[in-house]
């Protein structure tokens, strides 16, 4: 038997558990357990009425220990262990069991069988919280610098901001000059303004504040340390060869390196052929222009627009992006209107499948067709064809769902592809800090709603076009975002980070090296414990994996949390009555 | 079909002919008295791509409509039709009947 008091509340979930869990015989099996001394069930646990309940259930019964069986620890574990807390009992006294993800949704065709293992994985919590003992947050001094990585408007206005809370910043760029994408554009949507001269106003910005220190030929070439404690090397490119590598000590990263250009493949919707053009190639041609844009000496009149091109391609090619690009159908538009505006006896026909011009947008959409330009609509497994033709000329044929199916033919001057956003290729920075990417290759936040520029690196921030397609005003308000994220941590001064790690027991650890080689995140080294080598444990690196406890020859490491005696407990319990 | 990108220019320099706002929904040809199954959606179309062939084809029909303004009174995109049916036969006029 136990002296623990521990208290179990077992969720219905609003019959989300309920109705494929028999919940009060659940109930009726757990609370004669060893430890409990209290059980109920309620309807919804993470009610606040029911919270209320658990508080004082703790206070008045005296409770040591807490167990709730309702949904996964990824949504609700903190709930309950603030809960706990609250009450005056240590958070890590507390163990969630997941009956929902991993029981009742899995096991809807067999109501006795998900009661059976509901009981089951219950019972294994209760063992668990048996063997809890009170554990104190580490709390890591945070150091009020940032890194901040990629130098288009993103990454400059990031700089800035983290600059003016009076955080000192490292800002770094992988090309000779600050400025990216923004930088190279003339007349921007949806107001017309002037890219480089928005890109120079922010450089300028950046050269009035001390505390910002700029890196260009510059990478990020190793990271170690954790949250609020990095230890970065920078990597220089200088003349010819010559390499410079700078460290720097920082409390968070953010990365904001950008996307790249679609760049269609020889001969996708003709581009190879003379006069086949990339949305940007065509953009450089209009802001080049100061007259009547020309090629090859002859004003262009006629323009074809092929929407989606690297943008929502079918499942069934090799590496597809499934996404919309988001910006293209914008800048397209945008585009024409410019050419109408420098040509007014052009001729524009834009090719799309869906024109996306969400919000404020639309407007453009309607400017541009009282401009002249016409929308042929085509679908997406008929896509327009693209061929030479005499005269100079390139005729695209497309059949056109607005003009009821007919195929229609036009002979134009240019044909531009709207290329859409792709991720850009830096597998390198994706080697040091192993940030996740998703499967559009883009890289992946924690959730797109409420934590849409955290990664799971704690510490790490992204924003930009790096995370996915955005236009540039977008992508300021995620750099916005991610100097509050990151301000938010270095202006409180330190972190506070799970306990959950692994510890050495210097009386049975005789430095064999085992775990050291086990380690993916290189937090143990030897150290000296009464003469004796020993391994340590680094606590601002260990993320508590436990991959060190198995490969441990003389059983010397424990996980705190999941020890190995609670680990065995909670397999009794599971095969309780079994055998 | 070949497009003709001055057709719409000429059908616009005769007088105002304005259709762009057109978004090919259907109202008018749902609502015409007369049943004209090409005006003035589809005809318009062929005005603004340039697809001069498909609206000599149909001089006939562009001259059966009663300028009854059914479909400008029901158009959601508040396209002016009736003038853009008169400004049509003004150039047919000119063009095709040498008036």
């Amino acid at each position: 038997m136990s002296d623990r008091r521990i208290g179990v509340y077992i969720c219905h979930c609003g019959g989300n558990i309920s109705d494929y869990v028999d919940v009060e015989r659940v109930r009726e099996a757990v609370q004669n357990e060893p430890g409990v001394v209290v059980a109920r069930t309620a309807m919804f646990t993470c009610s606040d009425a029911t919270q209320q309940e658990i508080v004082q259930d703790i206070k008045e019964r005296n409770l040591d220990g807490l167990v709730v069986a309702s949904c996964s620890p990824k949504l609700h574990l903190f709930t309950f262990r603030n809960a706990a807390r609250r009450a005056g009992l240590n958070p890590y006294q507390y163990t969630q069991v997941n009956i929902r993800e991993q029981c009742s949704w899995t096991h809807t065709d067999d109501r006795d069988g998900a009661t059976e293992k509901a009981i089951r994985l219950i019972r294994a919590g209760i063992a668990r919280t048996i063997l809890t003992e009170p554990l104190e947050p580490i709390i890591i001094d945070t150091v009020p610098k940032v890194l901040v990585a990629g130098g288009g408007i993103a990454g400059l206005r990031a700089a800035i901001g983290m600059a003016d809370i009076g955080i000192s910043v490292f800002l770094i760029e992988k090309s000779p000059a600050v400025g990216g994408w923004i930088g190279r554009l003339e007349k921007m949507y949806p107001h017309g303004r002037n890219g480089r001269q928005l890109i120079d106003k922010l450089v300028d910005e950046v050269k009035k504040r001390e505390n910002i220190t700029l890196f260009t030929n510059a990478e990020l070439v190793e990271k170690s340390g954790n949250i609020g404690d990095f230890n970065v090397k920078i990597r220089v490119s200088g003349q010819g060869d010559k390499k410079d590598d700078i460290t720097a000590n920082v409390g968070s990263i953010i990365i904001a390196t950008g996307f790249d250009s679609y760049q269609p493949g020889a001969g996708e919707y003709g581009y190879g052929i003379d006069g086949v053009i990339t949305l940007p190639e065509f953009k450089e041609l209009l802001d080049s222009s100061d007259g009547i844009p020309a090629r090859n000496g002859k004003a262009i009149k006629d323009v074809v627009y092929i929407y989606c091109v690297g943008s929502r391609q079918q499942p069934d090619r090799e590496n597809p992006n499934l996404y919309c690009s988001r910006y293209c159908c914008n800048a397209a538009v945008h585009a024409s209107l410019l050419l109408a505006e420098k040509n007014p006896k052009s001729h524009q026909y834009h090719l799309f499948r869906d024109v996306r011009t969400y919000g404020r947008y639309e407007l453009l959409y309607s400017q541009s067709r009282e401009a002249g330009s016409t929308y042929l609509r085509f679908g997406e497994d008929d896509p327009p064809a693209v061929e030479r033709c005499s005269g100079g000329k390139i005729k695209v044929t497309v059949k056109d769902l607005l003009t009821f199916g007919e195929e229609v033919e036009i002979k134009a001057d240019i044909v531009v592809l709207v290329t859409g956003m792709v991720p850009r290729k830096n597998g390198e920075l994706v080697d040091v800090l192993k940030l996740p990417v998703g499967r559009d290759r883009f890289f992946n936040e924690i959730h797109p709603k409420l934590r849409p520029v955290e990664t799971v690196v704690d510490g790490v921030f992204i924003c930009g076009a790096c995370q996915g397609p955005k236009n540039s005003a977008e992508s300021v308000a995620s750099a916005l975002a991610a100097v509050t994220q990151s301000a938010s941590i270095l202006k409180k001064g330190y972190v506070e980070l799970d306990p959950l790690m692994a510890s050495v027991n210097p009386q049975l650890c005789d430095w064999c090296d085992e775990c050291v080689k086990v380690c993916p995140y290189s937090a143990i080294e030897k150290g000296e414990e009464q003469g004796k080598e020993v391994a340590r444990i680094n606590k601002t690196g260990c993320k508590g994996c436990g991959g060190c406890v198995p490969v441990c020859p003389r059983e010397a490491i424990d996980l705190k949390g999941y020890t190995d005696a609670q680990i065995k407990s909670m397999i009794d319990g599971f095969l309780k009555e079994t055998f | 079909m070949l497009v003709n990108p001055d057709f719409v220019d000429e059908v616009k320099r005769s007088e105002e002919f304005n259709a762009s706002a057109c978004m090919n929904c259907g109202v008018c040809t749902a609502v015409c008295p007369m049943g004209i199954e090409l005006l003035p959606r589809k005809l318009f179309r062929y005005v603004l791509l340039g697809i001069k062939d498909r609206v000599l084809e149909n001089v006939e029909t562009i001259y059966s409509c009663l300028l009854c303004r059914m479909c400008e009174a029901n158009c959601p995109a508040k396209v002016r039709i009736a003038e853009n049916v008169r400004t049509l036969r003004y150039y047919i006029n000119k063009k095709v009947f040498k008036l």
